[in-house]
Order: structure tokens, then C-alpha cells, then sequence
């Protein structure tokens, strides 16, 4: 069926697809879903991605800034440049995917803890400036620059930018996202994956890296991959049957071939057949990462659009419990209590 | 303008005007006992509200041609036909529901919590309502309505839901659906008032065999606050296309934060000692 006038909607256009005579059989209001479509698309995948390599390699740099006893200066130098450079695309990204991208600056005319959101448009302000900063004095090598306090500065910015994303798509209602405690974790363990994946690139490229660098960002770099296969599983375990979309819907195949196998087995492959891995495994494994991230994360926003369509989904996302009761009949409590149950913690 | 002119016009840029002064909290109690399906409720919201059509199309499979609420509908008549299909299966004698469904207006709404802007707001009457010249069409409060109420409108970018006539309540006017509803399936008033009201008329049926009334949303459950907009059901709420019990998003957030913050220290420590202790 194509409408005669302009469709104003998305929401118009997923449904029109679904009202068939057919559908007077199906359970629940004819087979319509109770939920609206994300409508975060690949400007929004792209973002966590790029957000996670620059926060992750910017914690990465300050940490081997402090404790490597100045050893790692090649390292930190490539760090720096990593980080700003995964930075710069950010806030495009997010602007292109706004309906009115003029009224971007909005975000910022408030300061809102409830609304990740708002802390994390925030987060990329606070932590856009020693990002630049110290890339800038490191190019421009000032000796007397103090770019371990501006580091640390930084750090509860970047711990956000880092933290957040999975948090984000959790407060809301789509199941997929938010019957789950662990998607931050996810998103936060593989933004780090990302960062080491894409350091022990830079250090097999640098040729002014020692042998010791190569070693400690590699060793790095498999334990962000074991912490993300943990995350993993906790998330697909913790989120049962709503993890579908991901496990056995449209994005099955990226979900288990890109994040799994490319993003985690293959790498753990590398390190387990060859104790120190020369430059071109290190390269090819620090690759595998990255695209396993982005397959990761691709996969888990586009998810978001399936759970929502999904009507099945959408009644197990709102069923009732001992602790949430509902609305149903017989269940009239007579409480005449309007505000809801105190947040917990 | 002098130049102390052009100062002061400036500032008054970053000051913020004093809010409305609180009015009585008004709602919707919407009675599907009495609903008989006109959809004179959407018409009348189309028509005062200014909203375009949604490219009309016959579903095939019910008198409901609308849907759902989108950024231009704002009401939506559900029709819900319980006829056996094959000669069985319900306890109850065939029978029509018809809800008139719209934003519910939520004490605690969890598209208010999520709006990074502050586009969303509460307004002096106590209803959810999104502020045009504010929202930026970022979509976080589509994803964050657990009734799928919000939209985005794809000419203007924006997020649009029912506002309850903010602006014929301004003037002491009753919002245009409750205004056309020939049944007063939809009663508009001081929610108070309504929630005494829906009370009795669940009590007046119950007393007349129909057991199987209820109200939805008439009180907080669990996690989830009460609706200001909130109706009576004959049925389970899927029945309807509504969640049987919404869950309040920011309710998990902080042990969310918790969580991911512990895998990112963590692996920052790690990190740490990894660049501490060298390859040694």
C-alpha cells in the first residue's frame, strides 16, 4: 500500500507495512508493536565506536603517563594523537543524527543527571579540551607543558565517555537494551578493547616504539579482550530472551561472527598460537579488534529497531513481576499513591 | 541604543522568566465502557491541533485505519473485536472494546526524564509537554516512552505527542477531544476529581456483573507513577496494545553506572600496574 499523501511519520511507515487482513489473527492488537522505532542509525553505531577509541586511548595514555616511569614517551605520543583524531568525528556524527542539527547547542542549556544524554554531550565538552591540549603540546613537544595534572584533569571525563553509552541505550524502554545490567559494561570493556586494539597498531607502526612498549600494549590489549568476552556473556545471559534480536534476529550473523568471533576468538588465536607476536600479527590482530567493535556496536543499535518491532518483545519488556504488579484486571490496589516507588540505592 | 542598552538587552537573553504560577493538575479519564467508536476525538484533535494526515489506508482487518499515535495523531481509536474465530476459545460473549488512546501524561514520565534539552517539561497543569522552540529532535524520549507515544515529525525534525490542548486549557477551555466525545468516554478535569469519579464508575460495574473493570494507570505501580492520563479497561492491557506493567527507565540507571564505571576503573587499574611492572 503506498499512501496517496506525504508521510509525515515513522512510525506511520513501520506499521503500514504490518496491517494486513491477515493480521486479524495475530496475538495481542493485531500483531502491531506497542513500542516506537529508535531512531538512531549508523551516525549513532559510528559515534560509540569513535568515542570509545578516543576515551579509551586518552585513560590508556594518562595511565602510562603516571606509572611508566617516563618509558612509554612513544607510546603516549601516539596515544595522544589517537585520541584526538577518533575525537574530532564525534560531534558531527551526533549533530547530523539531531531532526533540527541547528539546534545542537540545546544539549547544553542544562545541566541534567537523569538524562545520560545531557551528561554525555557534557562529558565530550569537558574532555575536548586536554584531548586537544595535550595533542597539540605534544606535537608542538613543550617541555614545560604539566600534562600529567592536565591528564588527570581529564580522566573523570573520559571514565564517562567511556562508561556511558551502554547506560544510555538502558534507560529507556526498548528490551533488547534495558532488560540487562551489563550493556554499559559491554560497550565500556569494548571501547577499551578498541583503544589497545588500536595502540599496539600504532606501537608496531612507530619506529621510534621499543620492544617493551610492543609487549606491555599487547598484553593489555588481551586482557581488555578477555574482560570483554565476560561483559559478553554476562550481557546475553542477563538479558535472555530479550538478547533475540542479537542472538537469533537480522543482526545474528554480525552480532556472533563480527563481535565474537573477529572481535575476541581471533585475536585470542594470535596471542594463544604464538607467545610474541611479530609486527604483522599484532597489526592483523589489533584490526580484528576494531572491526569486531564495530561490528559489536553496529549490531546492538540497530538491534534497538527489531526489539521495538517486535510485539512479542514488547509484552515480555513490560510483563508483570512481583515487583512491578501492573495494571490487569483484579489487580486493583487502591493505594492512592501517584508518585512511583523511591529509586533504589 | 546607547551601549548600557545593548548590555542589558543581552543579559536578558540568559535570564530566565518566572514560571507560570501552579495551577490544579488536570488529566484525562478516558471510560472505554462508553467508547462507541466515532473517532470524533481524532478528528477534533487533527482539526484544532492543525495536523496533517498520515496518508490514509485501509488496514483490512478491523474499522481502526489510524494505527497508532504518531508526531501527527495524537489520539487513536483502538477497535478490538472479540468474536471466536473458529467457533470458540473466549469466556466472555462476543464482544466490541473500543479505547480512545492518547499520550499518557505521566506524574513521574519517563520521556521528561530522558529529554537532554528540558524541552520536555511539566506545565502548570501538571501535564507532559514538549516545548517546539526547544527540542532539537535528538529522539531520546522515542525510545524512553514505554507506550510508544512519542515520534518524530520527519518535515520539521521535532518530537511532537498530545499536548492536552495547552492552550484551550490556558483560556479555561476543555481540550478539543474531550469536548467532541458524544459519550464522555473521554472526561476532562482536575485529576482528582477524576480519580474519585473513575472509582465509582469501576464500583457502579462491578456491582452490575461486569467484574472485569478496572482502571489502568489510576494509581502508581511498582516503579511506574500514576497517568494523568489514565483509563478503564475491560481487558488485559495488550489486548489493547498498552504494556501491562511499564517499567520506569531511570530506575535502573545508577546501578547501570555503577557497573560500567567498575569494568572502566578496573581495566584502567589494570592497565596501570601492566605499565608499572614493564615486560619484565
Amino acid at each position: 500500500m503506498t499512501p496517496a499523501t506525504p508521510v509525515f511519520n515513522q512510525a506511520t511507515k513501520d506499521v503500514v507495512k504490518r496491517v494486513t487482513p491477515e493480521a486479524v489473527r495475530e496475538e495481542g492488537y493485531y500483531g502491531l508493536p506497542m513500542l516506537k522505532r529508535p531512531l538512531w542509525g549508523w551516525e549513532i553505531a559510528l559515534y560509540f565506536f569513535s568515542e570509545g577509541i578516543s576515551s579509551g586511548a586518552y585513560i590508556l595514555a594518562t595511565m602510562a603517563d603516571l606509572c611508566g616511569s617516563g618509558r612509554y614517551a612513544s607510546l603516549i605520543r601516539d596515544a595522544r594523537y589517537i585520541s584526538l583524531a577518533a575525537l574530532l568525528p564525534c560531534p558531527p556524527l551526533l549533530i547530523a543524527d539531531l531532526g533540527r542539527p541547528e539546534r545542537f547547542h540545546h544539549m547544553l542549556r542544562i545541566f541534567k543527571p537523569h538524562s545520560p544524554m545531557n551528561m554525555g554531550a557534557w562529558a565530550l565538552m569537558g574532555l575536548s579540551a586536554p584531548v586537544t591540549l595535550l595533542a597539540l603540546t605534544e606535537f608542538a613537544s613543550l617541555r614545560w607543558f604539566p600534562r600529567r595534572v592536565v591528564g588527570l584533569a581529564g580522566m573523570p571525563f573520559a571514565f564517562f565517555m567511556l562508561a556511558y553509552p551502554g547506560v544510555l541505550l538502558a534507560t529507556t524502554s526498548i528490551p533488547v537494551w534495558a532488560r540487562t545490567r551489563f550493556l554499559g559494561t559491554l560497550l565500556g570493556t569494548s571501547s577499551m578493547a578498541t583503544a589497545a586494539g588500536a595502540l599496539a597498531i600504532a606501537a608496531a607502526l612507530d619506529p621510534k616504539s621499543d620492544e617493551e612498549t610492543r609487549e606491555v600494549i599487547h598484553r593489555i590489549e588481551n586482557i581488555t579482550n578477555i574482560a570483554e568476552a565476560a561483559a559478553l556473556s554476562a550481557y546475553v545471559y542477563s538479558a535472555g530472551p530479550a538478547a533475540r534480536p542479537l542472538t537469533k534476529g537480522r543482526y545474528a550473523t554480525m552480532f556472533r561472527l563480527g563481535a565474537l568471533v573477529v572481535g575476541i576468538g581471533l585475536p585470542a588465536l594470535v596471542t594463544v598460537t604464538r607467545r610474541k607476536p611479530g609486527r604483522g600479527a599484532t597489526i592483523a590482530s589489533g584490526l580484528l579488534s576494531l572491526a569486531g567493535a564495530l561490528a559489536l556496536k553496529w549490531s546492538v543499535v540497530h538491534a534497538g529497531h527489531d526489539s521495538a518491532l517486535d510485539p512479542e518483545m514488547n509484552r515480555y519488556g513490560a510483563r508483570a513481576d512481583s515487583d512491578n504488579p501492573g495494571w490487569r484486571p483484579g489487580t486493583s490496589v487502591r493505594t492512592g499513591v501517584m508518585r512511583a516507588r523511591q529509586l533504589p540505592g | 541604543m546607547s551601549t548600557d542598552a545593548f548590555t542589558m538587552e543581552m543579559l536578558d537573553v540568559w535570564k530566565r522568566p518566572e514560571p507560570p504560577a501552579q495551577q490544579v493538575e488536570t488529566g484525562f479519564f478516558t471510560d472505554t465502557t462508553l467508547c462507541i467508536g466515532c473517532k470524533a476525538c481524532e478528528v477534533a484533535c487533527k482539526q484544532w491541533n492543525q495536523l496533517p494526515g498520515d496518508g490514509f489506508h485501509w488496514t483490512g482487518n478491523s474499522y481502526d485505519n489510524t494505527v497508532s499515535l504518531s508526531a501527527t495523531t495524537w489520539r487513536h481509536v483502538a477497535f478490538v473485536e472479540q468474536f471466536p474465530l473458529d467457533g470458540g476459545g473466549n469466556s466472555h460473549a462476543p464482544r466490541w472494546l473500543m479505547m480512545s488512546d492518547v499520550c499518557k501524561h505521566c506524574v513521574q514520565a519517563p520521556c521528561q526524564e530522558a529529554c537532554p534539552t528540558g524541552s520536555l517539561i511539566y506545565n502548570e497543569f501538571g501535564n507532559v509537554y514538549v516545548q517546539q522552540d526547544i527540542c532539537n529532535g535528538c529522539a531520546y524520549c522515542v525510545v524512553a516512552c514505554p507506550f510508544g507515544v512519542l515520534d518524530r515529525n520527519r518535515e520539521d525534525g521535532k518530537a511532537h505527542k498530545c499536548t492536552l490542548c495547552y492552550d484551550r486549557q490556558k483560556d479555561g477551555m476543555t481540550p478539543a477531544c474531550a469536548k467532541s466525545c458524544p459519550t464522555e468516554s473521554i472526561q476532562f478535569g482536575p485529576i482528582e476529581v477524576l480519580r474519585e469519579r473513575a472509582r465509582k464508575r469501576v464500583e457502579e460495574l462491578h456491582g452490575r456483573g461486569e467484574t472485569d473493570a478496572y482502571l489502568y494507570g489510576a494509581e502508581a505501580s511498582g516503579e511506574y507513577s500514576a497517568l494523568n492520563a489514565f483509563f478503564l479497561l475491560k481487558d488485559r492491557p495488550d489486548v489493547y496494545n498498552l504494556p501491562e506493567a511499564p517499567r520506569r527507565p531511570v530506575a535502573r540507571m545508577r546501578s547501570n553506572y555503577l557497573s560500567s564505571f567498575a569494568a572502566a576503573v578496573g581495566l584502567a587499574v589494570i592497565s596501570a600496574f601492566c605499565f608499572a611492572k614493564g615486560d619484565k
